[in-house]
């Protein structure tokens, strides 16, 4: 399999204190993989990893065949990782498309037909682009931030619970784009706390308990597992 | 009504003009670097000296001196900034603001070993206000309300229509975004420095053309420059104006009312006020 | 007889010392336990060394006082008093971070400075307030003096004791929790702005009593002695030089700083005329620079705070891959 993305065996966390103790994850081409697990498992920490955002203490992050395993933030971004943090994840206080230019700053030349993509992709925000970011709904701010970090055309997406407090309707709405971001050729892993609908939605999931792998597997065979649903689905 | 007007509210929009200048340094450094910089009053007071030294010793129009004066004291900020600050930034951000009394002590001294504790001027004698059917303005004061609308429309031209502007707002607004939206920080952080730093040379040039140039002149309108800020609201620039213009009137409407000897401390009661009541300022700013 | 008047100089140093003993241990209650950056000690230190002088000095027409009190009751009243001016002060500025402290107790010191200047009918403006009572101030002066010096000694070492109890205490592991970790100490159900408003009205009281202390040693207080150079910025880097949390630590910080700082005075002294005055403002580049070499190179002071729960950070730890 092509996979993008490998983290194997990871091992870290913040300060002195370990998080992560064992966790190995990989994401393939055009792949739309989830982390599910109980609060404090160490999902988001996870993703952080890969953002050089906390301590590596053992394993590997590989990118393309690079290993990037501490690489600072704009270096990752720069080899094709956008990530969209679960909580201020936009520039509430500039317009939606400034908070896409930020987006394409590395960008150097025309990237207009970036814009043409992104509001093709979100065309709620195509009507709101002279709108302050912060003055949007809860699901619109979230499309800011995905668009936000589309702007760079990533290879990889990289998604921190994208549905944490919206209704079901922009939830679907959510998971719908990023099936569309998905064929435009990108490869999204994403955090999600509501594990069922995710795994539902997902091509393969893995659960995390307590910085550790716990099941993976395609996400409609971790759905039909008893002994996983039993444990983390409550039943 | 003409006189109240000559007497105190053309004095205040100067004063305030002044505090304005360097409210908006202050505000900037706020929101982007997160700390208070305490040495911005006498870093304004170098700025001044500055200017007097080149127009004294090299003869120039004290206008032209202000425009060197601008560049040199942009670069001592920068120059400040790597040598005291930049080892401070993954620490605490109070440590800076320790670091940043410690540059407003070291600039202090600086100025009065050079140039002495005593009062000086950058023109000798008085100039007569031109009169404006009964409204008395200097021209000193109109070439500084026209130098402010400048600066405040340049830097709101630059902040909002430039790459490296909005790349400023960004990490006001939200500093880990920027870093992974892969806009250079260390960058930003220079290019703020560098404006603050002119600011500082802009306020303190008219503090001492307005006024009198002396070594604690920076030094005291720090509290007024901090109280315009805040009464704006951190990171608005448009804020820090009206703010610093609003804490000048203030201060000069205040002899009306209490001792001359306490106009000093009106700004720091409006302060005080702005923290209890509406800490984000006029105009929504943050709270650091 | 001799020998004691060759001790004059050292005594006269060792009774500042202690009165700067003072101030810096009440700002380390505030910025070595609480983390707070107060930049204006020298107003805490006024407020204490003018309640002190108006409490105790005799009557002088169109001035308050008069009341005579007993050296004592100044004392007291010049700590409560300082301890007041701070209440509403934290009120205020500890809902936020420390900058906005920072800039609003530099507000306050010059705004009891400009106080302390016009108003004639309290603080006796320029000329200040005069003929404080001494205690000892009858003895012949050398042991006048000394008797001074043990007097302040002795409260000093009841304030150290005091403070380095109540450090060792479950309040002052609390106040360290706060410190290095506000959202885990709030999580932990810590009333986090009480607490540290509880540290900056006690160090405040501290800095009244070396104010009133201060006062009484000179028998006078004007407006010169609330000179924020030496009795807010001097202090600072007596506390963070010395170690930040720790009181013996701070108290070392007092003594070399103190020498430093009068030694350098007795140099520039010794210059000529028209040198000695600009070396005496290059004295303040040196407490600038002092700052920040210290801030640089020595962040936890010479005798940094002894934590032994927790690794000492400044070792390279060894699991860490560089």
């Amino acid at each position: 399999m092509n996979a993008p993305l490998q983290m194997a065996n990871l091992r870290g966390g913040y300060g002195d204190a370990d998080v992560l103790f064992d966790v190995s994850i990989d994401l393939g081409d055009r792949e739309i993989v989830v982390i599910v697990g109980p609060n404090g498992a160490g999902k988001s920490t996870a993703m952080k990893a890969i953002f050089g955002l906390l301590k590596v203490r053992d394993g590997s992050i590989v990118f393309d065949g690079q290993d990037i395993t501490g690489w600072s933030p704009d270096r990752v971004v720069q080899a094709g990782i956008s990530y969209v943090p679960q909580v201020s994840n936009i520039f509430s206080e500039m317009t939606v498309h400034e908070n896409l230019e930020m987006g394409a700053f590395l960008r150097k030349g025309n990237f207009s037909s970036a814009y043409e993509r992104v509001y093709q992709l979100f065309p709620d925000l195509k009507n709101k682009r002279k709108a302050i970011a912060g003055s949007l709904s809860g699901g619109q701010r979230q499309m800011v931030a995905m668009g936000r970090a589309l702007m760079l055309q990533p290879r990889v997406l990289l998604l921190d619970e994208p549905t944490a407090g919206l209704s079901p309707k922009y939830m679907e709405q959510i998971f719908q784009i990023s099936r569309d971001v998905r064929d435009t050729g990108v490869s999204i892993l994403l955090v999600e706390q509501h594990a069922k609908q995710a795994l539902a939605f997902a091509d393969r999931g893995y659960v995390l308990a307590a910085g550790r792998n716990r099941f993976e597997g395609k996400g409609s065979e971790l759905l039909a597992d008893r002994a996983m649903a039993e444990m983390f689905l409550g039943g | 009504m003409l006189d109240f007007i000559n007497f105190y509210v053309v004095p205040g929009i100067v004063t305030g003009s002044i505090y304005a200048f360097a409210a908006i340094g202050i505000t900037l450094v706020f929101s982007i670097m997160r700390h208070a910089h305490l040495a911005h009053g006498d870093m304004a007071t170098m700025g001044a000296y500055i200017a007097l030294a080149a127009s004294t010793m090299l003869g120039l129009p004290v206008y032209f001196a202000l425009l060197l004066a601008i560049p040199l004291t942009a670069a001592l900020a920068v120059g400040t900034d790597k040598l005291f600050y930049e080892h401070l930034r993954k620490k605490p951000k109070i440590l800076t603001t320790m670091s940043t009394l410690g540059t407003a002590l070291m600039l202090r001294s600086i100025v009065q070993v050079v140039w002495g504790v005593g009062t000086t001027s950058y023109a000798k004698g008085i100039t007569r206000p031109n009169d404006w059917f009964g409204l008395k303005i200097k021209t000193n004061e109109l070439i500084t309300l026209l130098a402010l609308a400048v600066v405040v429309l340049g830097l709101a031209a630059f902040l909002n229509r430039t790459r490296w502007g909005k790349a400023m707002r960004a990490m006001s607004d939200n500093r880990d975004l920027a870093l992974l939206c892969g806009i250079d920080n260390a960058r930003v952080i220079t290019l703020t420095w560098l404006i603050v730093g002119g600011l500082c040379a802009i306020s303190g040039f008219f503090l001492g053309i307005n006024t009198e140039i002396k070594s604690m002149m920076g030094w005291n309108i720090i509290l007024p420059a901090f109280a315009g800020a805040i009464l704006g609201g951190i990171g608005r620039i448009e804020g820090a104006l009206v703010g610093g213009l609003m804490i000048g009137l203030v201060e000069e409407l205040s002899v009306l009312f209490i001792p001359t000897e306490y106009k000093a401390v009106s700004a720091f009661a409006i302060l005080l006020l702005v923290l209890l009541v509406r800490p984000r300022g006029l105009f929504n700013g943050k709270i650091i | 007889m001799g020998f004691l008047e060759a001790l004059n100089y050292p005594i006269y140093v060792a009774i500042f010392i202690c009165v700067y003993s003072f101030l810096a241990i009440g700002l380390n209650v505030q910025w070595g336990y609480a983390g707070l950056f107060n930049a204006g000690v020298a107003g805490f230190f006024a407020v204490g060394a003018y309640t002190s002088a108006i409490l105790t000095s005799p009557d002088v027409p169109g001035r308050l006082g008069g009341f005579g009190l007993p050296f004592i009751a100044g004392v007291a009243g010049a700590m409560l008093l300082s301890a007041l001016v701070a209440l509403p002060i934290g009120k205020i500025c500890l809902r936020f971070r420390g900058d906005y402290l920072a800039i609003v107790t530099i507000g306050v010191a010059e705004a009891i400075r400009i106080f302390a200047r016009s108003e004639e009918w309290i603080t006796g403006s320029s000329r200040g307030i005069q003929n404080l009572p001494r205690p000892f101030g009858d003895l012949p002066y050398v042991y006048s003096q000394l008797a001074y010096l043990a007097l302040v000694a002795a409260i000093l070492l009841v304030v150290y004791l005091l403070v380095e109890r109540q450090s060792a205490s479950p309040w002052g592991r609390m106040m360290r929790a706060i410190r290095d970790n506000e959202v885990a100490a709030m999580a932990m159900g810590k009333d986090v702005p009480f607490r540290r408003l509880q540290a900056f009205v006690f160090g405040a009281a501290l800095m009244g009593l070396g104010g009133a202390l201060y006062a009484h040693l000179g028998r006078s207080i004007t407006p010169e002695a609330i000179d924020p150079m030496i009795a807010s910025f001097l202090i600072w880097i007596m506390v963070i030089l010395g170690g930040s949390g720790n009181n013996r630590g701070v108290l070392a910080g007092v003594t070399i700083v103190w020498i430093i700082w009068t030694a350098s005075e007795f140099v520039t002294d010794q210059l000529p005329m028209e040198y000695a005055l600009q070396a005496k403002y290059g004295r303040i580049f040196l407490i600038g620079l002092m700052l920040q070499l210290v801030l640089r190179f020595r962040p936890n002071g010479i005798f940094p705070e002894f934590r032994p729960t927790q690794k000492d950070s400044r070792k390279p730890d060894k699991s860490d891959k560089a």
